[in-house]
């Protein structure tokens, strides 16, 4: 016997068995078709299948944050005001607990969705040791 | 925000790390990272919501908790900074366990394959059309285009994937389209995904030229509502195809925090260009298509405001459409009015607007609100600030103003659209958000 035409008959879904999720609960009707005359069915696939990324490894840790350059950048997620509010009162956090570090707060020019080159441009000319980027919600 | 931090890593290798709320976060930790960033960036995560929120509250998520984590949000903000990297953190190169494309999925039964269907998030939960191969070739015979045409390539919802000739013809099946429509769907298909944003946008097509007639179009009574089949499918197969295409599916990476009931079928409907008032071009004439040209064009937006009722001799109808685009955002300066053709008559023989571009104009010139009013909205604020930040007139202007000052924020009346439709039953007009872009010539892809 055809093994799909089993498959059907035992209520198994064939989609299932393939790898496809799990339509077995249902008891197969015995739907004609014209195309196949077993009441199954052959259609194209619309689905697209995603491609992944390409992997990148993070940057190397800092040992401590005692003396670093700290960027915080405001992607201006709905408005600068809350990240900016946020970002002010991390500073301050910081600056309690670590006297020598430095910390710069930039909002960028593009929004939440550019990159913003002169940002980037001065964290290396600052020599900047690590980034906090947001934030969003 | 995961780009990013991911640019300043590659660029400066430092360490970058993402604050935001918990909802982007996993955004970013999962589908994000797998199919568009690639680089497994560390988060912390606040409360939602974050923006919107008075002064102290953004303040005490500093020493409050860490979303993710359950640690003083500060401590988890030192320890993104300083752990070691994990193994899975140092991976590089090519990901295995690509998916391949299946031209056929597994024959099973009608139910079976609907529920697959729906599982996938490939449908918009009502009837389709299964796409036998006989079904999608009939659908391949509406034009001179390669099954295998990448018509478009997306990689802005992470995940990059193209959009062929076949697959448009696969979602048009589904739509319930038919042969005569899959050129103007292929065209369509080009604008796909459809707008999808947390601001829970939606889209807006309008159909010009002859291909109205043919195709039998409404843009007579009812032309906004589900009287029509090519209306209802060619609107049905865009929302089909953005799906698929921009993979988009509930609380993965579809984001409308609200959403959008407009996404069922985008606001289709064609212009009733036989009824514009003399000297009142359609639309796509406007966008310098002849009028003999095929065109449909497609816009996003959110909302529209009605008339509710006809228009009044007591207050000139473009008064009450004025006073009522006050209340739209003037995001881009963005506004699509559709009116009843006796509207365009009014305005026109009472009124004296003798083109849509004069009344467009007007609208630009006497539409006014307040900068408080302007700056209070979180589509403005995202996209006007930046402007404002870095210098852009009016913007920087605007921004500096007190509260209460009137601006006129509808600055391009270009962008300002004026599009006649209905049966002429009553003097209604719809102002609506929508910006509509240039249009897109049907022919290019029969």
């Amino acid at each position: 016997m055809e093994r799909r035409k089993m498959l059907t008959m035992l209520g198994l879904s064939p989609a299932l068995v393939a790898g496809y999720p799990a339509y077995a609960r249902t008891a197969v009707k015995a739907v004609p078709d014209s195309s196949s005359g077993d009441g199954l069915i052959t259609v194209l696939n619309p689905g697209i299948p995603n491609k992944l990324a390409t992997r990148y490894p993070l940057a190397p840790p800092l040992d401590n944050l005692e003396d670093k350059t700290i960027y915080m950048i405001n992607l201006s997620w709905e408005g600068p005001d809350a990240g900016n509010y946020f970002y002010g009162a991390m500073r301050e956090w910081l600056a309690q607990r670590y006297p020598g570090i430095k910390t710069s707060l930039k909002v960028t020019a593009d929004g939440m969705f550019g990159l913003d080159p002169a940002i980037l441009k001065e964290m290396t000319a600052n020599k900047a040791d690590g980034a906090i980027v947001g934030v969003a919600g | 925000m995961s780009r990013w931090a991911k640019q300043i890593q590659m660029q400066l290798r430092i360490p970058a790390i993402g604050v935001s709320s918990a909802n982007v976060v996993h955004y970013g930790l999962d589908y994000d990272f797998k199919y568009s960033n690639g680089m497994p960036v560390r988060y912390v995560a606040v409360p939602f919501p974050f923006t919107g929120q008075p002064k102290a509250v953004d303040v005490g998520y500093v020493t409050g908790k860490d979303v993710l984590s359950g640690q003083p949000l500060m401590t988890a903000v030192i320890k993104a900074l300083t752990d070691p990297l994990t193994a899975e953190e140092k991976i590089s190169g090519a990901p295995e366990g690509q998916a391949s494309d299946t031209r056929l999925l597994p024959s099973d039964t009608d139910e079976n394959l609907r529920r697959l269907f729906e599982d996938k998030g490939w449908t918009d939960y009502n009837w389709v059309k299964l796409p036998t191969e006989k079904l999608v070739t009939e659908m391949l015979n509406g034009t001179s285009r390669k099954p295998g045409e990448v018509i478009k390539s997306i990689d802005i919802t992470g995940g990059s994937r193209q959009l062929t000739v076949e697959k448009v013809a696969i979602a048009a099946v589904m739509a319930g389209a038919s042969p005569d429509h899959f050129p103007l769907i292929l065209a369509l298909a080009t604008q796909a995904p459809f707008g999808n944003s947390t601001s829970s946008m939606a889209n807006m097509i309008v159909i010009n030229g002859p291909i109205r007639k043919r195709l039998n179009f409404n843009c007579g009574t009812n032309a906004l509502g589900p009287y029509n089949r090519s209306n209802a499918v060619v609107g049905r197969a865009f929302t089909i195809v953005s799906k698929i295409v921009g993979d988009l599916r509930n609380n993965v990476n579809a984001w409308e925090s609200l959403g959008s009931n407009l996404q069922y079928n985008n606001l289709c409907f064609a212009e009733n260009e036989e009824n514009l008032p003399e000297g009142w071009d359609p639309l796509h004439v406007q966008m310098g298509f002849k009028p003999n040209d095929d065109v449909v064009s497609v816009g996003i937006g959110w909302t529209s405001v009605s008339s509710v009722g006809g228009s009044q001799s007591l207050y000139p109808t473009h008064f009450l459409i004025r006073d009522y685009m006050r209340s739209l955002s003037a995001s881009g300066s963005a506004a699509t009015i559709l009116m009843d053709p006796t509207v365009a008559a009014l305005l026109k023989d009472t009124h004296g607007f003798k083109t849509k571009a004069q009344l467009a104009e007007w609208f630009s010139q006497n539409v006014e609100k307040t900068a408080g009013s302007y700056w209070g909205n979180g589509v403005i604020q995202s996209t006007a600030v930046p402007f404002a930040l870095q210098g852009l007139e009016p913007y920087a202007s605007w921004k500096k103003l007190p509260d209460d000052t009137l601006i006129k924020p509808f600055t391009n009346p270009g962008a300002i659209r004026v599009v006649v439709t209905g049966g002429k039953v009553q003097t209604t007009w719809f102002v609506t958000d929508f910006g509509l872009r240039r249009g897109l010539k049907v022919d290019d892809w029969a």
